[in-house]
């Protein structure tokens, strides 16, 4: 059982958010995950995500500044915090572990 | 195109949770505008597509406080309905009242009309029956159309279509006297029917078998009440009656089945085997069509497809040239829709049900429209009361909630009265439509399912829109004290206010223009006199040459001696008595021309049988020519014609036609009749038809007799023509009537429709004066303080009143203005029915603005001076 439950979008929303560091609001992480992991993201599957990882307490947020491209409201910034970080960890060692305990034979492919 | 985004917009900003509002809010804002370089539609729909995807739980608001199933508070909301009931009965009880009577009165109407609806819908496959009737072309179109037919025509359709299942052939008596022991019994609903009867119709049968019980001649099948009232307990099979007249011998009963219900148009009380009149109809073969048959068809039998078969057997069967063809119609639509003539009985009129309706709805529309003027007008008084309940954490819902709760109550106890209403009214209604439909109201499912589907339409139409304005108070304002009634408002009870005039205008006018055609029609000179004047229908004579020579015998003296009597004017003879239905009357459909003088026309030409004395009794009018003279042994082939009929063969100079001759068909060897006299026309039954082209043929010994009774002895020679019946016909019961009475009768559908039309109308008028009573007094109390000031410097009570009468009477102008040409349209439909109509009467409908007026002014005046006459020193010491 792992001690800290992440959903595999939810592990991509968290490590964009550690990349973008001090950058992190809405429309920033999902630009960012459309151009790293190539995949597409709606606002809602991201939105929920991130009010999901809030709750679970491996973000926090603060409200930032606005501007005229946000019809006048503010950005929320996101930032991994110490909890979210061991979630992180945690998911990187199981990982780890199972890519360690592959029988070499098992991947010996031609890759072309 | 370019709404997307801000439906969208708005759809999100009611869907999230405020908590992340501003965030998402943004980012949507962000990507939409980055999304504008490939085009403004696209990016709405993008937008769009992202707001639908943001619609997930996670994201949402709570919902919860809109669940209604507070019970507390639903507690509260009861008890404050409760209270303002109570505080303000006036109110309350034109609110309650005024829904009550309104729902009633539509509600008792939609039965009516239900009732007129389901006419002959209960018989199994009803919509496959239809009856095989006879309609005259001329010219390609169809003339007249008479409900009866051939007797043989059933069964050759039958024998020729596929798809014609069964059929059934009968013949309605007019009168039969029946005889049991030494009492006579007059039996006026009795047909003849052949052993198919109950395959098309599937009565239930109570005893006897449906297959063979009419198979046999001289035998009987009695409804359930008929067994009873001939043989109370007994077992009627095996029974006999007598039956005299033209039969005069005993019939045997067979059958006994259940009592035919009110709706159908085909009512009897007894069946007699058609074989028992078998001599009748196979001398009538194809020569006469007195007979109503009907057809049933397959299931899958396409009626179009029948139609057009039945088209080419008309030519087969009736002959290529000639100008009769067969007709099916569906028996359903018999009662309301038929316009053909021998019905066998008089049908309803669709168009009476369709006024009928709007005058319902009208009522209905009234009643709610008192209810939304009321509520919003005193919206001021809740107001304090919604400022509070939002200041306190209550949402628009819920108020719209609580006030709509408040229109079910409302709406809820009137919707009981209703039931009770209607229920206590109901004897009333039934005699006010003259139909014997429905024995309660109460434990009626249908009725009760209208009830409840119109207590809930009621409750929303009538609560929802003072709901949304109660609801919509801003709170600061309210509790600040700055609150007015909106203009927006006071212009919408306006137009209510008018549309309840308006309405009330026009059913006035419309009552009185129904009262007026009808005093029209029966004070309109006929062209003959019918006072003091008495039809008789004289017996029948048996089916031989021998007992009719007889029955003419006696019937000629009898005649002459009731002219012994110094009571008794004048006794003539007619075939027909004036004052009877439309299809009262004989007819020809053939060929006819004026030999010399005109050729050979088509169209059907009406024949009435009369003896030389007819004509003073009823004092027609001999234009020219001379009378039957019986001695004259020529004036067996003699003829009078009427003005219609030279109209219709386009003769101007009337006496030229004098000593000319007639002939009937296309072979000029056949008999001619010399036209001796022509006189003016005269209508023979109801105004809606005009006069008919006519001819009077002599007869010596006529169907019936007109007796002519002095003025100022007329009951004792009434007296006398008893006594001298009973003494020369013991056999047969006196059938008489005034000839005035006939006519009368004729506008028993027409009189009915005028007092359905105004009873409505003055609910209408009722409910609508109420709701008026209500507002103006709710307005009156409202201005009490500026009615103070107003009488402070110097103004009179009337002037006061005028002040009030001049918004008033701006919305009666509106009204009338309405109104007058919604009347002119409707009525004016109405009165087509009638060939001899009233012009549009401008000065009822003028006078019916009048008379709206006068009751708004005052029931206005009386609330206002209620308010005036109040001492300004103390209403103003309030404020």
């Amino acid at each position: 059982m792992k001690a800290y439950p992440l959903g595999e979008f939810e592990e991509i929303v968290l490590l964009t958010v550690g990349v973008l560091y001090n950058e992190a609001y809405g429309v920033a992480i999902k630009d960012a995950i459309e151009e790293k992991a190539a995949r597409n993201v709606s606002v809602g599957a991201l939105q929920s995500a991130l009010k999901r990882l809030e709750k679970k307490g491996y973000l926090e947020s603060r409200t930032g500044e606005s501007n005229e491209q946000r019809g006048g409201k503010p950005k929320r910034y996101y930032t991994i915090t110490a909890y979210g970080k061991q979630a992180l960890q945690e998911s990187r060692d199981i990982r780890t572990q199972l890519w360690e305990s592959i029988p070499k034979l098992a991947l010996d492919f031609k890759c072309s | 195109m370019l709404m997307i985004k801000q439906w969208a917009h708005r759809f999100f900003q009611w869907f999230c949770h405020p908590d992340f509002y501003d965030e998402i809010q943004g980012d949507l804002e962000e990507l939409y505008r980055r999304n504008l370089v490939q085009g403004k539609r696209r990016a709405q729909w993008q937008y769009l597509g992202r707001v639908l995807g943001l619609f997930r739980p996670s994201l949402m608001r709570s919902f919860s406080h809109d669940l209604l199933m507070n019970l507390p508070m639903f507690k509260n909301y009861f008890k404050i309905s409760l209270r303002n009931l109570l505080r303000y009965k006036l109110f309350a009880t034109i609110n309650i009242l005024g829904l009550a009577i309104g729902l009633a009165a539509f509600l008792l109407i939609n039965e009516y009309i239900r009732f007129e609806e389901s006419y002959d819908g209960f018989f199994s496959g009803a919509d496959q029956i239809y009856r095989l009737s006879t309609v005259q072309v001329v010219n390609d179109e169809i003339g007249v159309k008479d409900a009866m037919t051939y007797h043989p025509a059933a069964k050759v359709l039958h024998d020729e279509l596929p798809e014609v299942e069964d059929y059934t052939v009968t013949y309605k008596f007019g009168e039969l006297v029946f005889r049991q022991e030494d009492k006579l019994i007059s039996e006026e609903q009795v047909i003849a029917a052949d052993a198919n009867f109950f395959n098309v119709f599937d009565y239930q049968v109570i005893q006897g078998s449906a297959n063979d019980m009419l198979a046999e001649p001289n035998t009987l099948v009695l409804t359930q009440s008929k067994a009873e009232f001939y043989f109370g307990d007994q077992d009627p099979i095996g029974e006999t009656l007598e039956i005299l007249g033209r039969f005069n011998q005993a019939f045997k009963v067979t059958g006994v089945i259940q009592d035919i219900p009110e709706n159908t148009h085909y009512k009897f009380d007894m069946l007699m085997s058609d074989e028992s009149i078998k001599e009748q109809y196979e001398n009538d073969d194809w020569n006469g069509f007195n007979y109503y048959a009907y057809l049933k068809l397959k299931p899958q039998a396409n009626i179009f497809e029948v139609k057009d078969k039945v088209d080419d057997l008309s030519r087969k069967y009736l002959g290529e040239e000639g100008s009769m063809g067969f007709n099916l119609f569906p028996i359903t639509d018999i009662h309301l829709k038929s316009d053909y003539t021998f019905e066998a009985e008089i049908p309803g009129s669709e168009k009476a049900v369709t006024f009928t309706r709007i005058i319902a709805l009208f009522i209905l529309f009234i009643a709610w429209i008192n209810y939304i003027n009321l509520s919003t007008a005193r919206a001021v008084n809740r107001a304090k009361e919604v400022g509070l309940r939002k200041t306190v954490g209550a949402y628009k819902v819920q108020i719209i909630g609580q006030f709509l709760f408040e229109a079910l109550l409302v709406n809820f106890l009137a919707a009981l009265i209703a039931l009770l209403l209607s229920e206590l009214s109901l004897p009333y209604f039934r005699q006010l439509v003259g139909q014997a439909f429905l024995p309660h109201v109460w434990n009626h499912p249908p009725f009760l399912y209208s009830l409840l589907t119109f207590f809930v339409v009621g409750s929303l139409a009538s609560g929802f829109y003072p709901a949304l304005i109660l609801s919509g108070f801003k709170p600061v304002a309210v509790l600040k004290g700055k609150y007015r009634n909106s203009k927006s408002g006071a212009l919408l009870r306006k137009g209510l206010v008018v549309v309840q005039f308006t309405a009330s205008v026009v059913l006035i006018a419309g009552t009185f223009i129904v009262y007026q055609q009808l005093r029209y029609m029966q004070g309109k000179d006929l062209g003959i006199s019918t006072d003091f004047v008495v039809g008789v229908n004289m017996p029948r004579g048996q089916n031989n040459e021998e007992a009719r020579e007889r029955i003419t015998t006696q019937i000629q003296s009898f005649k002459d001696a009731l002219r012994q009597h110094s009571a008794i004017e004048t006794v003539g003879g007619t075939s027909n008595l004036p004052g009877g239905d439309g299809s009262d009357i004989n007819s020809n459909a053939g060929k006819l021309r004026i030999v010399g003088l005109t050729d050979r026309q088509t169209g059907t030409i009406y024949l009435q049988f009369n003896d030389e004395d007819f004509l003073a009794a009823v004092n027609m009018q001999l234009l020219y020519g001379r009378n039957f003279d019986r001695n004259r042994v020529a004036d067996s082939s003699v003829v009078m014609v009427n003005q219609a009929f030279l109209r219709k063969f386009n003769i101007s100079d009337e006496q030229s036609v004098l000593n000319e001759y007639l002939q009937f068909g296309e072979d000029d060897t056949n008999r001619k009749f010399e036209i001796i006299g022509v006189v003016k026309d005269f209508n023979r039954t109801s105004l809606k038809s005009s006069v008919e082209p006519t001819l009077y043929l002599p007869d010596y010994a006529p169907a019936a007799s007109v007796v002519k009774l002095n003025p100022e002895q007329y009951q004792e020679g009434l007296a006398y023509l008893q006594e001298t019946w009973a003494e020369f016909f013991p056999d047969t019961p006196l059938d008489y009537t005034f000839l005035d009475d006939r006519f009368a009768a004729l506008y028993e559908q027409d009189r009915r429709f005028g007092e359905i039309f105004s009873t409505l109308s003055v609910l209408a008028i009722l409910i609508a004066i109420l709701g008026l009573f209500g507002l103006s007094s709710f307005m009156a109390v409202q201005r009490t303080t500026e009615v103070g000031v107003r009488k402070v410097l110097g103004a009179s009570v009337p002037s006061i009143i005028g002040i009030f009468y001049k918004d008033f009477l701006v919305l009666l102008g509106i009204s009338g203005l309405i109104g007058i040409p919604a009347t002119y349209f409707g009525m004016n439909s109405w009165l087509e029915n009638y060939a001899y109509r009233i012009d549009f009467p401008w000065l009822l409908a003028i006078l019916a603005v009048g008379i709206v007026t006068v009751f708004a002014l005052i029931t206005v005046g009386y609330q206002i001076y209620q308010v005036a006459i109040l001492d300004p020193a103390k209403t103003l010491r309030e404020d």
